[in-house]
């Protein structure tokens, strides 16, 4: 087996946190050297001809997300790079921060040079606390070393950074919602239009872009799109990407492999050697807890966007739940759904309502209180939010009680007609 | 208005951070989180006087501070527990975390030992699912914990 | 004019208009909850979500804003679902207390549940619940029959401009309030109440007095200031029970404050003097009409008298008088009162960034127009006065020390200081021009009978002429 060429994890340890570190072994700082004597419209073609997908669920082309910054704008223009990490399941970007802070930032200073932008601000979900004081320091570390700040290696380009925290809400991983938590207000999404490459912090144009997505920057220019997108095994998937896998797993952690280059089950089974006490397998949620489930018998699938939206099921931010035999899958719904209906931001009818609604239904079946009609009712509820919500929230709280009726039907029927859960 | 509770560091801190945004208000997570920093908590009194500094309504401060999970609202004890229970950490044991620490300090989720000494609530994912059970402690990761690991930690606590 | 297909019809509009507005000027009602024209638009309800070709979901149609050519379905299949589920969604914790709630018969829940919803409940979770929260003089809080509209919220932080009314927690638990249940501080209270969607806020002035399809409504205009607020007198048996606001884009858009809004309140004081009557010994004495009358004259006889007339009176009522006094006392000069430090138009300003004007009558400009200078002191050779007004104009002090005749609204406690009083009617029960501060003519449209004896001033003065008219034959 040929060792893939990795862009990340071989540096997730303390030891290549420092400037030094970064600048003597990893190249450090020369992509944004070089990026400063390219034109913005070199960068944008470079990101696009990497087929760089955002990383942080949705999977948009990033080079085509740059292209939408408008050219002039009267308001200042900003990139900011969503760090709220929070799909459940998704434990990548905490590693990125805390060992290798400085690509983060030089990826977001070639980002800014390439929007137009001045300020990048960097928004950390609230828990990560020790990870905003280790890219405060980076930080500081990249503004001693004038790569952050006025006039950058004397290009004429200034560029400032900031950490701003968020405070516990899962919403703010939304990009309209972070973008209101970073101004200071509640994190509800927005309305779109406008989208935030029109209007987005304190009411500039805005790029909002992932960890992952940003720390590849460096090496694409460095190295070229087209190695990039080569990196990826799929026509328009390029790079490596983090695979977040745990739960019932022998080995569970965060695996870079090349984009498309891997079925869940060589993930599950090859790279986290299989399931814990060698029990059966039971279900993978492939994307984050909102992407629908996936039986044992759905895994000799590719682990990336297409393939897995194929099958009905997603990438999202490539989180990936394995659940053994012995767990029970009601159990396991409920604590997603329970999860959604508290984070809901409860700004729209659908949402707010109809989160809690199933969550209610699905503890009644778990401990023993269903009825017959609930699974109609669950799906019918869950049908009533997908694709009618403000936000994506609503989708990431039905696909999951969708896909788990469906597929694991029999498991709620006997939850309903036994009683109780069986597992107990 | 009255005396000042926060402090000259809590307002010196504010004043640095005023030039790395363009509007006052989106100083109110980083002033909230100042503001608990000093307090463990945040108080009416607090609230209403972190919005005095920004210049919105106090009822404006409280219902962003009430959005967010991270913001205590009431007062929680010297050691505040927070036991991720999200998927991950359910998979891999973490309710058993919870009932370890409910039976040892004889509280439930969400109270206070009366010595106020500990707070225990659930908390959703901390993205630390790789490394999972996880908690923090006040503002520390712990993972890959287990009961016995639990009681170790806990027992060395002052 | 651009045009888009609305339900198979043609839909003129203006660019920047949103498919709500434009629907509705087509005839089209797209049902809503927290869309209001006055309040930025939050998308949030999901009601109007409507079906846009080449659209794969269905779009809320207060977000989004008609092209040219753009084929709108309000009324699909798919349309109609979506209503029936966020009626649904939003009844799941409603109590469904229509019965015993104020704003049943004039609800967009109820209304929109009886025409988009379903007969039947499937919810059989627990309900949500809240206690009800007084907010301070005008409003009372049942936060169970919420739907989360933000109306308020908005109304507050965006018209009103205080950040009062806001969003505690988030989610299903969300609550909206004020903070610790704070007394509102806003003087446009009311308006959270008319924006509601539901009988969550309801105006504590009118709970439990009437059902409001017993209401007969009467569209006029507010006498508070010199805005000119449009609005609406509802009143049941010559009673009336509140006043709300009537939209005039122009005027006062969609609100009214406090002031004006429970402004109405004097007309049916118990203390209001409705009969014609003299001081008589540290009293009233009521009089008939006639008696009154020629007391009244008895008083100005043989008196340098001059006219002091409230800029509460109507254009024709300002007429009256002044034909009456070049008939019968000419050369008697003519001031209007209204406002203690309102002289003149040059007085007059906003109060407020939102409607209130600091000249605290309605036809301050009318008069003006009328060629009424403004009250200021009393010239030394006057010995009486008549004074008339509606019942609003704040009577000035600079009048003591001569014998006074009043006529127009008058408290109890008022009428001692004149010598006779002849009872007229308030802005409630007469029709009549106003001008308000730029000028603009209003009409004020009579919704009650006058109260007790009262009059018109045009009667009264009539009355006068002709008992007149008997003495000077006699």
């Amino acid at each position: 087996m040929e060792t893939p060429e990795t862009l990340f994890i071989q540096y997730f340890n303390e030891e290549s946190r420092p400037l030094a570190f970064y600048q003597k072994n990893m190249a450090g700082y020369t992509a944004v050297k070089k990026a400063l004597t390219l034109s913005p419209d070199d960068i944008i073609s470079e990101m696009k001809k990497s087929n760089m997908r955002g990383r942080g669920g949705a999977g948009f082309p990033t080079g085509m997300k740059w292209g939408f910054i408008p050219k002039q704008s009267p308001k200042a223009k900003y990139l900011v790079c969503n760090a709220d990490e929070s799909e459940p399941g998704t434990f990548k970007d905490r590693d990125i921060m805390r060992y290798t802070p400085h690509l983060l930032i030089e990826g977001m200073v070639i980002g800014g040079f390439a929007i137009g932008a001045h300020h990048g601000y960097i928004y950390i979900r609230g828990e990560y606390t020790r990870e905003a004081k280790l890219l405060d320091q980076a930080i500081q570390e990249a503004y001693d070393a004038g790569y952050l700040g006025k006039n950058i290696q004397g290009s004429g380009f200034d560029f400032d950074l900031t950490v701003h925290r968020g405070a516990g809400a899962y919403i703010c991983g939304e990009e309209t919602g972070l973008l209101n938590s970073l101004e200071g207000k509640r994190g509800e999404p927005r309305v779109k239009p406008p989208f935030p490459a029109q209007a987005g912090a304190f009411g500039g144009p805005t790029i909002v872009n992932n960890v992952e997505t940003l720390a590849a920057v460096p090496y694409i220019i460095n190295r070229g799109g087209e190695w990039f997108s080569g990196l990826g095994k799929l026509e328009k998937s390029g790079g490596t990407r983090l695979f977040c896998v745990s739960g019932h797993v022998k080995k569970p952690g965060v695996y870079e492999l090349g984009a498309g280059s891997v079925t869940l089950r060589q993930l599950i089974y090859d790279h986290c050697h299989g399931i814990l006490g060698d029990k059966k397998l039971k279900a993978v949620i492939p994307g984050g807890s909102s992407a629908p489930v996936l039986t044992a018998d759905e895994i000799d699938v590719i682990a990336d966007i297409e393939p897995l939206m194929k099958i009905g099921t997603m990438l999202g931010s490539a989180a990936i739940l394995v659940v053994s035999e012995d767990y029970c899958v009601v159990k396991l719904l409920q604590r997603i759904t329970r999860f959604y209906a508290h984070e809901s931001c409860g700004q729209c009818t659908p949402c707010r309502e109809g989160c809690k609604w199933m969550e209610d239904i699905i503890e009644r079946i778990e401990h023993g209180h269903g009825r017959e009609e609930d699974l109609a009712m669950l799906l019918d509820i869950s049908n009533n939010i997908s694709g009618r919500t403000l936000c994506a929230l609503g989708d990431a709280a039905a696909g999951p009680v969708m896909s788990f009726v469906k597929k694991f039907r029999a498991d709620f029927e006997a939850h309903i007609r036994g009683g109780k859960c069986p597992n107990v | 208005m009255g005396k000042k509770l926060l402090s000259e560091k809590f307002y010196s801190a504010m004043t640095t951070l005023e030039s790395r945004y363009p509007s006052k208000v989106a100083l109110l997570l980083p002033a909230l989180h100042a503001a608990q920093d000093e307090f463990g908590w945040l108080s009416p009194e607090i609230l209403e006087e972190v919005g005095d500094f920004i210049g919105i309504h106090p009822a404006q401060v409280r219902e962003v501070a009430s959005f967010y999970t991270m913001y205590n609202l009431k007062p929680v004890g010297k050691y505040h527990l927070k036991v991720c229970t999200n998927v991950a950490c359910c998979l891999r044991g973490s309710e058993e975390l919870v009932q370890h620490c409910e039976k040892k300090f004889g509280i439930q989720v969400g109270e206070t030992t009366r010595d106020k000494k500990f707070t225990l609530v659930e908390e959703e994912c901390l993205g630390a699912c790789g490394t999972a059970p996880a908690m923090m402690l006040n503002d520390d990761y712990h993972e890959n914990l287990t009961v016995s690991k639990l009681d170790q930690l806990l027992d060395h606590l002052e | 004019m651009p045009k888009c297909i609305i339900d198979g019809r043609e839909a003129e509009f203006t660019p920047g208009q949103n498919l709500i507005e434009v629907a509705k000027n087509a005839g089209i009602d797209i049902p809503l909850f927290c869309y209001h024209p006055g309040l930025s638009v939050v998308a949030q309800c999901r009601m109007c979500a409507v079906e846009v070709e080449k659209m794969p979901k269905l779009q809320t149609a207060c977000s989004t804003m008609a092209t040219e050519g753009m084929v709108v379905k309000t009324k699909s299949p798919k349309t109609a679902e979506n209503q029936k589920s966020v009626m649904e969604f939003l009844l799941a914790n409603h109590p469904l207390d229509c019965p015993i709630c104020d704003k049943s018969g004039e609800c967009d829940l109820q209304d929109n549940s009886y025409k988009y919803g379903s007969a039947y409940s499937r919810y059989t979770e627990e309900r949500r619940t809240y206690l009800d929260l007084d907010m301070g003089p005008v409003i009372k809080k049942n936060m169970n029959r919420c739907i989360h509209c933000t109306r308020c919220i908005r109304f507050g932080s965006e018209v009103a401009g205080i950040h009062e009314m806001v969003a505690l927690k988030r989610g299903n638990n969300t609550e909206i309030t004020t903070i610790d249940g704070k007394p509102l501080e806003t003087d446009y209270a009311g308006n959270y109440a008319d924006i509601c969607p539901t009988g969550s806020l309801t105006i504590k002035d009118f709970r439990f007095k009437k059902r409001v399809w017993f209401l007969t409504k009467v569209p006029t205009v507010c006498e508070g200031c010199s805005k000119g607020c449009n609005m609406e007198v509802h009143q049941d048996n010559n009673q009336i029970y509140r006043c709300i606001p009537r939209e005039n884009m122009e005027i006062n858009r969609h609100w009214l404050c406090d002031e004006g809004r429970f402004n109405f309140h004097y007309v049916e004081r118990e203390d209001r003097l409705l009969d014609p009557a003299r001081s008589k010994s540290g009293g009233l004495e009521v009089c008939d009409w006639g008696t009154s009358i020629d007391l009244a004259k008895a008083t100005l006889d043989g008196k340098q008298i001059a006219f002091l007339i409230g800029s509460d009176l109507t254009q024709e009522e300002g007429a009256a008088i002044l034909q009456f006094r070049s008939q019968h006392y000419p050369g008697a000069p003519v001031y209007h009162f209204g406002t203690p430090g309102v002289v003149s138009s040059a007085d007059d300003a906003p109060e407020d960034r939102i409607l209130k004007r600091k000249s605290k009558t309605s036809n301050l400009h009318g008069l003006e127009k009328l060629g009424i200078p403004g009250f200021t002191k009393l010239p030394k050779e006057i010995t009486a006065l008549l004074v008339i007004r509606g019942g609003r104009a704040t009577l000035p002090l600079e009048i003591d020390g001569v014998e006074k005749v009043g006529l127009g609204v008058f408290m109890k406690d008022q009428a001692m200081m004149f010598s006779v009083i002849l009872p007229g009617l308030s802005f409630a029960e007469k029709d009549g021009t106003i001008l308000n501060y730029e000028g603009r003519e209003q009409k004020l449209k009579r919704a009650l009978q006058p109260l007790g004896q009262s009059k018109p001033v045009s009667e009264i003065l009539m009355m006068w002429v002709n008992r007149k008219k008997a003495h000077g034959a006699a």
